[in-house]
């Protein structure tokens, strides 16, 4: 078969199919009528998060992470105080409830943030294939490359979504149940509680960055299996190893490339002047596992067999 | 500009050591209601999936609208609208909102209109009381709906049907052969692949048989039936039998001794398949007769009576069955019994593809 | 099919890429700047004419002295576990406190750090240690001077005495701020630039973005367990910028400090006036004395302050010192404990540039030395206090 290819003739014949047969359309012809160039893609990246939101699985994650600054905070409003011991910032949330969501976010970072983010991540492309409508998806045509960075795009927004989840939880039930004022930072120097609210969405777009790049582990995990459990647990497994080798006196020079090693560092954005330094390594180390991780994603997914 | 919807040559797909599509060259004729016949396993789905792109070809050419695949996919398959291997859709969303979703994915598909595009799908299928539901508490045949429903989204050229039947009862197959029928009226091609015979036989212009991967038959169903070879039997007295020979030879009916049940390929003679508008040459060897044979008056169960002989030979379509017997007789000959066979398709299905349960591998 | 494989060739080339910029911005940081010849002693000019005194910047220190990890040590190093945080550090008992203030001064040494430092003339300084979701800040704004932990949310406030009232001859006392800089570090082994130190230059370097003379101090003796010391001077300024103390026959430094990033603007003001936060823990300390302070690690305050002996000269040099009693509650310390090992006639600890003894008579030897000189010279002089020395300081302290 020679390999020159005709002219694109979808559009004209599609226009034909529909002169050929003006009568069984006819109640709604422009309905059919089809667009010359294709659209840029945000309306299936609109469709991919209405998707992604619409799901009970979805909520129940970003409950359960609403659920551990309240727990914190109800905890220490029942039992006035505590002897000190504890997560980073937990015995200062009886002076300032502002401080609930910045101890929720310690406490969720090692586990429960990468755990929903595991879930969302492993799930992309894996979970489509598992329900079958990978294939229905790809012949649409959605296109391989898209339907990755659409897939990649939503999970990014539901880092963000998890960690806000939790910022504004804590930030809220502190308000409710704490007195609220000037915020003391690390340096203890203060600053107001707008300030400190700016900061705390600094903070929720420092840990988003955090975790993209173990979405892009995800998501190219995700591409390997039709399983989309075992995908989400690898994803996990993974975000623990490498905090566990992060602790690891013996893997040093490795903890540098770690994805998890800035994971904590976020109270850099709590010293006055802000420390910038960690934000900005965190965000090149994840683009480096981004790049890493999303070309192999793109390498899988372009020459997979779609067979489910 | 070719003149096939679908086109593929030598088209093979290996899955480690196994061929599971092994040199298939189709040809679907644009505005043919196309029957993709075969067994489980046969291949037929793994080669609806490399003519959609989503498995790559091991070897072998595809062309689908007339432009090559996988390469130019982006532009084909906005005109294919397709059901593969049964419906996929998210059972937490609507039938609807899953309609919408897989709209919103095709690129060039104006959101403007996605409503009423999903309505008139929706609607096409039968399925505008249920639009709301979500997809969980849909039934195996609603589901199977939805797909069609899904393909039929956009005008297409070409619609690809994987088992566009299954799970669907009596009613609602009658509506998926009707609908089939609108859409080729419409001037769509429309490519369905079945392991039920009578399916394909109702609503096809064309078919293709597959077994073990590889294409054993193609053509329309015409075609088809007639390299199901019409036969005809004579029951002559035993001293008749020399001289009937010779009157059947000079009317170009050579008797042949009774063929064995079906061995494709071993037995010579027969009509090869025609091959669609003579472009493209299947390579498919002569067909085989069908193994049952049909009684002749007066013949018992177990075949001739004592000093009587059968003769039997391939009935050229240009012979009138009148004829022959009027030659006969004319000739001396005491016929004691006549008659013709004409195979049915799903003799040749049977011929073909063999028979049980066994997958073919 | 030819096509497949090509889509891997994004997946082979984003590590590639990667490993390219990774690999060539270590190279862009260690390009060697091209820098007019100078001879050591130009430098030892340059360095002791240096009058920075406003800039801002990061200083990264890290240690290998062969110490154990303290952090498991209960009371021990980890930030954030010293003090309750009801009663603050003045309820607990001394040796606890003894304990928590030496560990806490272990981790500073032996552990690496993150620290900020803003410095505005010679009367403005903070220094800002970065811990993991803490920070300890020094603050010195004049005569005021704020130590500020935020993992336990305590605060210490001094007032200096006015430099005017000190006596002839007397230095002025250090402060925790004093050591704080590789500027600060360095002057005090330039200050001990002795003929027993070999100067010379290594090649040109660059620090934190800048070009820097790289000084190398040895020492002539082989008493010593220190090998060189590198001390890289800006060429511009003068400006110490890092400092590496090499053990003997080490490759890599034991000790290094250094900026990671430096501005010579002076930082803003407001980042010296400090007002412990509210709900903070202050405790008010009278401005220690000099004896206090020469006592201060290795005794109570109140008791009777020791003189400490200097044996050895220059690199060599053994401070001894008799303690008394309180040797004992020392080495029953677990962070204590865990460091020391038994030798004749008392407890030694080893690490690579610096040996401590603390014999079975109440006494503790410290020196740059290895731990059979400190048993040598432990042996040699008797426990009876010797008269005051005058030596200069160990270089290593």
């Amino acid at each position: 078969m020679s390999s020159d290819t005709p002219p694109a003739r979808i559009a004209p014949a599609a226009a034909g199919v529909e002169a050929a047969a003006p009568d069984t359309h006819g109640g709604a012809p422009d309905l059919l009528g089809r667009r010359s160039r294709r659209a840029l893609g945000w309306g299936f990246f609109a469709s991919e998060l209405s998707v992604l939101f619409r799901r009970r699985r979805t909520w129940a994650m970003l409950a359960a992470l609403a659920a551990i600054p309240i727990l914190i905070a109800v905890a220490i409003r029942v039992t006035d105080g505590g002897d000190g011991r504890g997560p980073a910032f937990l015995d200062r949330i009886t002076q300032n409830g502002l401080f609930v969501g910045m101890t929720a976010l310690v406490v969720s970072i090692p586990l429960f943030l990468p755990l929903t983010v595991g879930v969302v991540a492993g799930d992309s492309i894996a979970g489509e294939a598992n329900t079958g409508t990978l294939r229905y998806l790809l012949v649409s045509p959605v296109g391989r490359i898209r339907l990755l960075v659409v897939k990649y795009a939503a999970a990014a927004v539901f880092c963000l979504t998890a960690t806000v989840t939790v910022s504004l939880a804590g930030i809220l039930i502190g308000i409710a149940l704490f007195p609220v004022g000037p915020v003391t930072l690390l340096s203890g120097d203060s600053v107001s509680v707008g300030e400190s609210l700016l900061r705390s969405l600094l903070i929720a777009v420092y840990v988003t960055l955090g975790l993209v790049g173990l979405s892009a582990i995800g998501l190219f995990i995700s591409t390997l299996t039709d399983a989309p459990v075992g995908a989400m647990a690898a994803t996990v497994v993974i975000s623990i190893v490498s905090q566990v080798l992060g602790q690891l006196s013996q893997t040093e020079w490795l903890h540098p490339w770690l994805f998890s090693y800035y994971w904590l560092d976020f109270a850099d954005l709590l010293r006055q002047p802000i420390e910038w330094s960690s934000f900005g390594g965190n965000a090149l180390l994840q683009l480096g596992y981004v790049a890493v991780f999303g070309a192999l994603a793109y390498g899988r997914f372009a020459s997979k067999d779609v067979l489910s | 500009m070719s003149d096939f919807a679908i086109e593929t040559a030598g088209l093979t797909k290996r899955f480690g050591k196994q061929l599971a599509v092994d040199g298939v060259d189709l040809a679907v004729p644009e505005g043919s209601v196309f029957g993709f016949l075969g067994p489980n396993g046969s291949g037929k789905t793994t080669t609806i999936r490399m003519l959609l792109g989503l498995a790559s070809a091991t070897a072998g050419d595809i062309r689908v609208l007339g432009q090559a695949m996988p390469r130019r996919l982006a532009n084909v398959l906005p005109g294919v609208g397709a059901l593969i291997e049964g419906p996929g859709f998210y059972p937490f969303l609507s039938g609807a909102a899953n309609l919408r979703r897989l709209d919103a994915a095709d690129g060039f598909a104006p959101a403007a209109s996605r409503a009423a595009r999903v309505d008139h799908a929706l609607e096409r299928v039968g399925l505008t009381h249920a639009a709301g539901k979500k997809v969980r508490a849909y039934s195996l045949g609603m589901k199977q709906r939805l797909g069609i429903a899904n393909a039929l989204l956009a005008p297409r050229e070409l619609i690809v049907l994987d088992e566009p039947t299954n799970g669907l009862d009596p009613q609602g197959t009658r509506e998926v052969r009707h609908l089939i029928r609108s859409l080729a009226s419409e001037g769509t091609t429309v490519f369905v692949s079945s392991h039920l015979l009578a399916e394909i036989e109702q609503m096809c212009t064309h078919a293709a048989v597959m077994s073990g991967g590889r294409l054993v038959a193609q053509g329309t169903l015409d075609e088809l039936r007639l390299a199901g070879q019409t036969r005809a039997r004579v029951l002559v007295p035993a001293a008749d039998a020399s001289r009937a020979t010779r009157i059947l030879t000079d009317l170009g009916l050579p008797p042949e001794p009774e063929p064995a049940p079906a061995t494709p390929g071993t037995q010579p003679g027969g009509a090869g398949l025609g091959a669609t508008s003579g472009t493209r040459g299947s390579a498919n060897g002569p067909l085989p007769t069908p193994e049952g044979h049909f009684a002749l008056p007066g013949e018992g169960a177990g075949g001739a009576g004592v000093g009587e002989s059968v003769l039997s030979a391939v009935l050229p379509e240009s012979v009138a069955r009148e004829d022959v017997v009027a030659a006969l007789v004319a000739g001396g000959v005491r016929v004691r019994g006549f008659a013709v066979q004409q195979a049915s398709l799903e003799d040749l299905f049977v011929a073909l593809t063999g028979e049980g349960f066994d997958v073919v591998q | 099919m030819a096509r497949k494989w090509q889509r891997w060739v994004p997946a082979i080339a984003a590590p590639a890429v990667v490993a390219v910029v990774v690999a060539g911005g270590v190279f862009a940081a260690s390009a060697s700047a091209d820098l007019p010849e100078k001879s050591p002693h130009d430098v030892l000019e340059l360095a002791a004419q240096s009058d920075v005194q406003s800039f801002s910047g990061t200083v990264e220190q890290s240690s290998d002295l062969g110490l154990p990890d303290l952090s498991s040590v209960p009371g021990g190093v980890s930030t954030g576990s010293s003090g309750g945080a009801g009663g603050g550090s003045g309820d607990s008992s001394s040796a606890a406190e003894n304990d928590a203030s030496l560990a806490s001064a272990l981790e500073l040494l032996t552990t690496d750090h993150s620290a900020r430092v803003y410095a505005d003339g010679s009367d403005k300084l903070r220094v800002q240690i970065l811990d993991q979701l803490a920070e300890r800040d020094a603050i010195r704004h004049g005569d005021d001077v704020w130590l500020y932990d935020s993992s336990d949310d305590t605060a210490v406030h001094t007032t200096l005495p006015d430099p005017s009232t000190l006596g002839e001859g007397e230095a002025p006392a250090p402060v925790p701020t004093d050591i704080a800089t590789p500027g600060q570090l360095a002057q005090k082994f330039l200050d001990a630039v002795d003929p027993s130190t070999e100067v010379t230059l290594g090649a040109d370097t660059s620090v934190a973005g800048r070009s820097a003379y790289d000084l190398v101090l040895t020492p002539r003796g082989s008493e010593t367990l220190v090998g060189s010391v590198s001390i890289a001077v800006d060429a511009e300024t003068g400006l110490p910028l890092q400092v590496e103390v090499l053990a003997r026959g080490a490759s890599s430094p034991a000790f290094s400090i250094g900026f990671t990033d430096l501005s010579l603007d002076a930082p803003s003001g407001d980042l010296f006036d400090f007002t412990a936060p509210e709900g903070t823990t202050v405790t008010e300390k009278p401005f220690p004395t000099r004896d206090e302070l020469q006592g201060d690690g290795s005794t109570d305050a109140g008791g009777t302050h020791p003189e400490p002996v200097v044996t050895g000269e220059g690199w060599g040099s053994i401070v001894s010192l008799a303690v008394g009693a309180d040797a004992s509650e020392l080495t029953s310390s677990p962070v204590m404990a865990q460091l020391l090992t038994p030798v004749d006639g008392g407890q030694a600890l080893q690490t690579a540039l610096l040996s401590v003894l603390l014999t079975d008579d109440g006494r503790v030897l410290v020196g740059a030395v290895p731990v059979d000189a400190l048993e040598a010279a432990a042996a040699a002089a008797p426990a009876v206090p010797a008269p005051p020395a005058t030596a200069a300081p160990a270089p290593a302290e």
